[in-house]
């Protein structure tokens, strides 16, 4: 295991965040990092919040319902010729970043590629001879390979479960899940899809048989849109927004309360539809239940911000995205979390360089073709190079970059979640 | 078939939404004024224009846009006109975004400015966007009615940069969860209104982005079933951007993939000319769904700027305006084939026929490129 090993600790702790804007392959690389710390031995969950079910695509799961967590078949990955190259994600678990005893104690890990190669092609449920780690060559006892399930976030049937639990009776349950507001909140509208997913999160964190969750996050404009649902939502749901909506004026009401009621009275009286009541009965009818969900939230907020928590920035090299991964970082260190590393998908592959082509032993006609892609493989390589070093130059310098290269393909099997993890590189 | 008014271009992220938005919208200002909007005020279709320069856009375009936003006309084209360059004479770029349409309407609401720009600064506003979702995104909807109503009358159009596939499908069915909310009443009305524009193909029309891979090509069939069916939007073309023009023949690939060949050949053949051949399939699945093809050639050059962006939108009036018969254009046989994609008849024959002749267009535009870059250089 080196130091220069580039996912080293990104796989090591008990929960990493891939956050970035849409379409840069964030739900990818998330199962391929998944991907990778399940077959160097962790149980890892990953959950992917995006509406369109591609990881559920990639790892060859239903994607009508993938709310449940299922177990992805690891076996196959044995037939993947080059597996030994995959240690270099495998490695990533290094039980000197690791505090979590139980960890330690309890997880394995590959240390070489020899152990990867086994593991994978042995695709059983236990292999033997744990070497390193922290016991001083204390052989362990029979290690646990790891395991891979994937779901797919369904925000309302979480946001029910979630009212269910902390309703204080079903009739209750039953008044919020009928509410117009409720309705409609809970289907498609901002911030609530973030903060079910970090239900879900929490859920499944403190499962004890999952030693890390991978969690891909909704395409965001803002990288805090995520981290920062559970206080929106908290917001709505305080007494504060309750006493406001309510018309009921306790004291310290300032001008600018109401001004807002001006707002809120003058939009009511625009749609005459007693809205306000709705959002006032749906606010209240969470009264009982602001505590529970206070506390979740703050979990949730903990949970987030742990030292065994990494967050990615991932980003595609599009001037575009870096510019937007670079808002992201800036925006994530704000709010104190320090990203562990931006991740660059989808870099252009390395190529037949001039000097191989020039020695080719093919026509000269089609000799002057491929110097002709070469020269437009260099004209992209160009766009690329100058995006990566605009983004570089916006980042603390201790912060690692990481390349992805280009599969030139979709990523069509698990497979080929396995090339991803194993070309992830440092840039 | 006309174009709407005003065309929103959406597509799964990565598939160069802006690039051809800005490369529609200057194609669309070669024939009549037309006005590009940003939505997420970030402006990459206006940057890549090269219109748009500041370092902090949003800051910038949130004074201009309450600069604006004083004068007399409450619900006109308050957004603001960001630059109007010499260059592009016939084109505006605005941006609009939901917070600012949020913050015009509890402007004109409280009628105090002190204290609609204090509640405004206040946690206070928070509560009022979290209490009434999907109001900003209405707002914004309602803004770009005004905008294509405004685009009627003066003969104009307005291309919309959205954001990516599934943000987009969800801000256009505000208006249908909204008349949910209110089932009666000035803001159903309000919503209905809002929600006969997207209907009115003469009005509104979506665009959807796609390159030559699998699962943006899923993506946009996906997105024309539930924009058509669930929502009745009309789509008014598919998209498919960075179609490379085929360096190499049939036998050339099959040389360097002989037995015994170093590899890096063939995979650097592959890597520049794989995406052309899944884009007969895209062509050919579009087709057989109905959607009018327009593409648009890779462009494989060191940056993405305005003469790349020339050259699209050259690739774009080409397909979208097809010259009449009889009147011969540079490009104009690539015109005929977004035309023949829209009739949408026997996918099969319609499929290659197209895909021969787009190929034209693209080596035609890949042509004027090496010539501009050789009288620049």
């Amino acid at each position: 295991m080196t130091a220069a090993d580039p996912s080293h600790g990104l796989l090591a702790g008990r929960l990493l965040v891939c956050l970035g804007p849409g379409g840069v392959g964030k739900t990818t690389v998330s199962a391929a990092l998944a991907l990778g710390a399940a077959m160097a031995g962790r149980r890892v969950d990953v959950m992917t919040v995006d509406p369109a079910p591609r990881l559920l695509d990639a790892l060859g799961l239903d994607p009508v319902d993938a709310a449940e967590a299922r177990e992805v078949p690891l076996d196959g990955l044995a037939d993947v010729a080059d597996v030994r190259d995959l240690a270099g994600l495998f490695n990533s678990v290094d039980s000197s970043t690791v505090q979590d005893a139980s960890y330690v104690d309890e997880a394995s890990y590959v240390d070489d590629a020899s152990n990867a190669v086994e593991l994978a092609a042995a695709g059983r449920a236990r292999a033997d001879g744990g070497r390193g780690g922290t016991a001083g060559g204390r052989r362990r006892p029979a290690r646990r390979a790891g395991r891979l399930r994937a779901l797919r976030l369904d925000p309302k049937r979480t946001f029910d479960a979630i009212v269910a639990r902390h309703a204080p009776s079903p009739a209750a349950a039953d008044a919020i899940m009928q509410n117009r507001i409720y309705r409609n909140l809970s289907q498609a509208l901002a911030g609530v899809g973030d903060y079910m997913a970090m239900e879900r999160l929490l859920e499944l964190s403190e499962e004890p048989a999952t030693d890390l969750v991978v969690l891909d996050t909704p395409p965001a404009r803002e990288a805090l849109d995520f981290l920062d649902a559970p206080r929106r939502l908290l917001d709505l749901l305080n007494s504060r927004a309750v006493t406001l909506l309510g018309g009921g004026m306790r004291r310290g009401f300032s001008v600018v309360d109401l001004a807002a009621r001006a707002v809120l009275s003058a939009f009511d009286r625009l749609t005459g539809l007693h809205l306000l009541g709705d959002v006032q009965a749906f606010v209240r009818s969470f009264d009982g239940m602001y505590a529970g969900f206070a506390d979740r939230a703050a979990r949730a907020q903990r949970l987030l911000i742990a030292g065994d928590t990494a967050v990615v920035v991932v980003t595609t090299a599009e001037p575009e995205r870096t510019a937007q991964a670079h808002e992201f970082r800036a925006a994530l260190s704000a709010a104190g979390i320090e990203p562990r590393a931006v991740i660059v998908n989808r870099t252009l592959p390395a190529i037949a360089s001039a000097a191989q082509i020039a020695r080719a032993a093919v026509s000269p006609a089609l000799r002057r073709k491929l110097m002709r892609a070469a020269e437009d493989f260099a004209s992209l390589h160009q766009r690329e190079a100058a995006a990566i070093a605009s983004l570089r130059a916006g980042l603390p310098a201790g912060l690692k970059l990481l390349a992805v290269p280009d599969l030139g393909r979709e990523p069509a099997e698990l497979a080929d979640l396995a090339r991803l993890g194993r070309s992830l590189a440092i840039l | 078939m006309a174009l709407a008014r005003l065309v929103l271009v959406t597509g799964k992220g990565g598939t160069g939404k802006s690039a051809v938005a800005a490369a529609l919208a200057l194609a669309l200002a070669r024939r009549r004024p037309t006005v590009l909007v940003d939505l997420d005020q970030r402006m990459w279709a206006a940057r890549m224009l090269g219109l748009e320069s500041s370092n902090n856009p949003r800051d910038n375009l949130r004074d201009n846009w309450r600069d604006n936003s004083n004068d007399a006309v409450p619900h006109g084209n308050g957004a603001a006109a960001i630059a109007k360059p010499d260059a592009i004479a016939n084109l505006e770029t605005i941006s609009l975004s939901a917070g600012t349409e949020l913050e015009a309407f509890i402007e004109r609401i409280v009628p105090i400015k002190a204290i609609a720009r204090r509640m405004l600064q206040s946690r206070t506003f928070g509560y009022v966007s979290a209490a009434l979702p999907g109001l900003e995104a209405f707002l914004m909807l309602e803004r770009l009615r005004i905008i294509a109503g405004r685009a009627a009358l003066e003969d104009r159009y307005a291309v919309v940069d959205a954001p990516a596939t599934g943000s987009a499908i969800e801000l256009l069915s505000v208006p249908g969860a909204l008349k949910q909310i209110a089932p009666l009443g000035t803001l159903n009305r309000l919503a209905a209104n809002v929600e006969s524009f997207l209907a009115d193909a003469s009005r509104f029309a979506v665009i959807l982005t796609l390159t030559p891979q699998e699962l943006a090509l899923r993506e946009a069939l996906e997105a024309s079933d539930v924009l058509r069916g669930r929502l009745s939007v009309s789509v008014a073309a598919a998209a498919l951007n960075c179609v490379p023009h085929p360096l190499f023949n049939k036998s050339e690939l099959d040389e360097l993939d002989a037995p015994g060949a170093p590899p890096e050949f063939a995979r650097l053949a592959q890597w520049r000319d794989g995406a052309g051949r899944f884009a007969a399939r895209a062509r050919r699945e579009a087709s057989r769904a109905g959607l009018r093809v327009v593409e648009l050639p890779m462009l494989f050059s060191p940056a993405m700027g305005r003469a790349e962006l020339e050259e699209l939108s050259r690739a774009f009036d080409a397909q979208l305006f097809p010259p009449k018969f009889g009147k011969s254009a540079k490009s104009g046989k690539s015109g005929k084939s977004g035309k023949s994609a829209t009739a949408s008849t026997s996918a099969g024959s319609a499929g290659p026929a197209s895909a021969a002749k787009s190929t034209g267009a693209a080596r035609s535009a890949r042509s004027t490129r090496s010539a501009r870059s050789e009288t620049s250089e």
